[in-house]
This record gives C-alpha cells, sequence and structure tokens, in this order.
C-alpha cells in the first residue's frame, strides 16, 4: 500500500459510521490474536489555518479527538477520529493493524472502498444542495 | 479597621447553586443531543469562544449552564486544561476548505461565483406563531440542484494578488508547535500576528461586534467591505506513527476578508473562527483591518481591543464585583467621613 493510499484508507476510517466500523472490526479480531494496547485516550489536536492576509499561519483552538495505538509483533495499528468514541478509534486502529498485517487486507480493503463511497455520494448530496443556492447575477 | 475572618455562607452557598441547577433539572443525553439538533449555531459560537471544537461538549455546557453563556465557555476552557494535547495539525489552506457558503460584496463575479448556502440574510424576519397553537413550523426543503458545487475555492484575495489589487505576503513558513500560541505564552504588544488572530479566533462574540462596530461607524481608519465570507469544513490533518498524513475529520470554520482603499491598493483584515459565526468574523476582520497606526486607546488598537474582547477575562474580572469588597469600601467611607470631619473642623473662610 501506498502513503497516498494509506491516508485516504485512513481518513475514510476516521469518518466512518461508529455503528458500521466497530461491526466490522469485530470480525477482525479473533484472526489478529494477541494484541498490545500502546495507547486509548482522548486528548486535544491544535489547528492551525493559514490567514490569507498576512500569510500567517494560526491557532484557530484545539479539536477533541480520540486516539487509539496498537501493535502485534512490530507492525502499528493506528485510528485518530474527531469525537469521545474510544471504541471506534479502537476499531480504526484494528482495521489499520489488519490491513497492515496482510490477514484481512482484502476485507478491510472492501469495507473502506464501501464506507468512501457512502461519504462521496453524501459529500455530493451537500454539495448538490449547495449548488442550489448559487446566485445567477443578471446586470440589467 | 483590619481584615476580618469570616464563615457562615457555606448552606447559603450550596443551597444557591442547587436553586440555579434546579430550575434545569436532570441533564440527560437526550437533552444534550435535541440542543445539539436544535441549536447549531449556538453551539458554534459557544465552541468558538471556548476554543474546544466538540458539539457534545458544547451542548453539555449548554445545558448545564441554562444558557448563560459566559459560564459555558468558562466550563468547556475549564474542561480543555484536563486533557493532553496529541498534536498540532496541517495548517489549514484556503483552497482545502470544504465549502458552503462564499460570498463577496466587493466582486460580483468572483472565480466560482456566489453561493450563499444556508442563510436568513434575505428572509422576512416573521415570528412562527401558529407554533406556540400547536401548529408545528415545517420548513419547505432545499431543491437540490442536478450537478454538485465545486467543493473547493481559493481565496478571494489570491484572485485579487493575480490581478495586482492586493499585495500578499508570502506564506511563512511556521508549522506545528512552533506556531504562537497565546494559551501557552503571554500575550504581549505589539502582539504577534499568530496571537492576534488567534486571540479574535476565540474572543466573545458580542464584544468583537461592538468594537468591530464601532470601527464601522467612523470610529476607525477605514470602512470595510466584504471581500469574502465564507463558511466551510476543514479537515484536521494528523499524522500516523509512520510518517502516513490523513484526515481524523471535518470541524466547521467560518472566514472572512474585509478590504479598504489603501494607496493605490487593496489593504486586507482577515478573521476566521470555529463553528459557523459570520458576525464575528467580519468584524474582527474590521478589527484587523483597523489596526495598523490606530492611535492609543482607540477601539481599533490592538491591545485595546484584544484585551476588552476576551469574554472569560471580562466576565470574570466583571462578575469579581459582586464577591465581598466590605474592607475596601468600608475603607472608601472611612476617607469620606474624614473629610467630612475636617471640613467641619476647618469651615472653609
Amino acid at each position: 500500500m501506498t502513503m497516498r493510499d494509506h491516508g485516504e484508507m485512513l481518513s475514510t476510517l476516521a469518518r466512518a459510521d461508529a455503528g458500521r466500523i466497530k461491526a466490522f472490526a469485530e470480525t477482525l479480531i479473533d484472526d489478529l490474536g494477541e494484541i498490545t494496547v500502546v495507547e486509548s485516550r482522548t486528548g486535544l489536536v491544535m489547528l492551525p489555518m493559514r490567514d490569507t492576509a498576512g500569510g500567517t499561519a494560526f491557532h484557530l483552538g484545539e479539536v477533541l479527538v480520540s486516539e487509539a495505538h496498537i501493535s502485534q509483533g512490530g507492525t502499528i495499528g493506528y485510528g485518530m477520529r474527531r469525537g469521545r468514541d474510544l471504541e471506534a478509534a479502537m476499531a480504526m486502529a484494528l482495521i489499520d493493524l489488519a490491513a497492515a498485517c496482510g490477514s484481512g487486507a482484502d476485507a478491510c480493503a472492501a469495507f473502506c472502498a464501501q464506507e468512501a463511497a457512502a461519504q462521496a455520494e453524501q459529500d455530493r448530496q451537500t454539495l448538490r444542495r449547495v449548488e442550489a443556492t448559487r446566485v445567477d447575477m443578471e446586470t440589467f | 479597621m483590619a481584615y476580618v475572618a469570616t464563615r457562615g455562607g457555606e448552606r447559603a452557598i450550596a443551597q444557591s447553586e442547587r436553586l440555579f441547577r434546579e430550575a434545569m433539572g436532570q441533564i440527560d443525553m437526550t437533552r444534550v443531543a435535541e440542543l445539539k439538533a436544535a441549536l447549531p449555531y449556538l453551539v458554534d459560537r459557544v465552541m468558538g469562544e471556548a476554543s474546544l471544537y466538540d458539539e457534545d461538549l458544547a451542548a453539555l455546557a449548554l445545558a448545564q449552564t441554562g444558557g448563560e453563556l459566559y459560564e459555558a465557555v468558562l466550563v468547556l476552557r475549564a474542561w480543555r486544561t484536563t486533557q493532553p494535547r496529541l498534536g498540532v495539525g496541517a495548517v489549514v489552506e484556503q483552497g482545502t476548505l470544504f465549502t458552503h457558503r462564499r460570498i463577496s460584496a466587493a466582486f460580483k463575479d468572483i472565480p466560482g461565483g456566489q453561493v450563499l448556502g444556508p442563510t436568513l440574510d434575505y428572509s422576512h424576519r416573521v415570528l412562527e406563531t401558529d407554533v406556540l397553537a400547536g401548529k408545528p413550523f415545517a420548513p419547505p426543503l432545499v431543491d437540490p440542484a442536478t450537478a454538485p458545487a465545486p467543493a473547493y475555492q481559493p481565496s478571494v484575495s489570491a484572485w485579487q494578488a493575480a490581478n495586482d489589487l492586493v499585495d500578499l505576503p508570502l506564506s511563512d513558513k511556521v508549522a506545528g508547535e512552533a506556531i504562537a500560541d497565546v494559551t501557552r505564552e503571554p500575550l504581549l504588544f505589539p502582539s504577534k500576528r499568530a496571537h492576534t488572530l488567534q486571540s479574535l479566533a476565540r474572543a466573545e462574540t458580542g464584544s468583537v461586534l461592538a468594537l468591530g462596530y464601532a470601527a464601522m461607524r467612523g470610529y476607525g481608519q477605514a470602512h470595510p467591505t466584504v471581500n469574502e465570507l465564507r463558511l466551510a469544513e476543514a479537515e484536521v490533518m494528523v499524522k500516523h506513527p509512520n510518517g502516513t498524513a490523513f484526515s481524523a475529520g471535518r470541524v466547521k470554520v467560518s472566514q472572512a476578508e474585509v478590504v479598504s482603499k489603501q494607496g493605490e491598493k487593496l489593504g486586507l483584515g482577515f478573521a476566521a473562527t470555529f463553528g459557523w459565526n459570520e458576525v464575528k468574523c467580519i468584524s474582527a476582520a474590521t478589527l484587523d483591518l483597523n489596526a495598523k497606526g490606530a492611535p492609543k486607546g482607540s477601539a481599533t488598537e490592538e491591545e485595546f481591543f484584544l484585551y476588552h474582547t476576551e469574554g472569560v477575562e471580562a466576565s470574570g474580572f466583571c462578575i469579581h464585583f459582586k464577591l465581598p469588597h466590605y474592607v475596601t469600601f468600608q475603607s472608601s467611607l472611612d476617607a469620606m467621613r474624614d473629610a467630612k470631619a475636617k471640613q467641619v473642623k476647618e469651615p472653609a473662610e
């Protein structure tokens, strides 16, 4: 998996429906064997933004996230999602680990593709509603 | 006269807190969910001023404080300090904002066009009183367009710079922990630009409006025109331990650019905040536009507006006056009595 593919997979998992990601991660646990939990916690990510007038990066504020960091035999599984759902972050880390181990790679890819399609469709519907508010101006 | 140790208020204090909370009754997840769904703009405002993004926590803070906004922001800022900082996200660039609303009052034909998004700007302000008579208010739904709007747009100022209307400085290369942070460093003057914009991002909306409005009415040097107003969602870009960049989710942000003529070019003011809060961004950007060269002690002077728009400090200072000042007030009375007695002893000739 390329770094870009990996990034897209993680972004999809971070935004995936909490119920579905937990249910899917459950199906991977038996095959993964013994796992070490390095971190399972909530915390904050400071979010900076670019100021278009001065070119300066400045902080907007902090975003609450849930983080899960697990490992198995030197392979890392990692999850970070907005909000305080530690189980969903752990589910993300389990999928990341399963995809990296290779054992559940195909199932993980299929799950991610399904979630990515749902997210793309959700964005499309949002933007169709936004487009309805476009102003067609006419100068007299 | 001396400091006097007193006791006896414990019961009254405990009961007064009960009296306050009794009015709101039991708070459960249903109430938090209802507040989040019913009052998204209020939730946004509280998240922005608390500089903590989480809708559930903001709705809970509103529920717990009965909508006393200063208390809601304070309890969120206090909670924020219990959490570790796990990192700093990548800098959000304008071209990566998932855009819901983008308008310009300066140019009709901005690249990408004018997209109104969600707004009450052009609506009749009519209170739906039938609801109180038992008839639900069910607003008509949007008729979606066939094709989606473009998700991403550059800033209007970038287009103006390409047309030689504004001079835009190059973006700084500061990132991560190196970005100045007012929650970890004192605010000193002249303020670092990163401190100014962060302070405005977490400033109290009403205070920013009051001072921004003063500038708009003429107590400033520059009259603003809204170059760009945008409501959007920003990706929170973080890193996997192996270095892969990914988005941990999206957060709602607002940003405003305002312009005024400065010599042969346009001068720009900028502001942004968490959540969708247009009035705050336009007002804050107006203050930014007016700050350069503002007279000492004026509403548009940086030190003046940054100190006076920090809601937690301002409300805290205001409410501290409710606390017992018996000793200091008594000393004022003593001074008044002394002055009076002196006048009696030494009548004016």
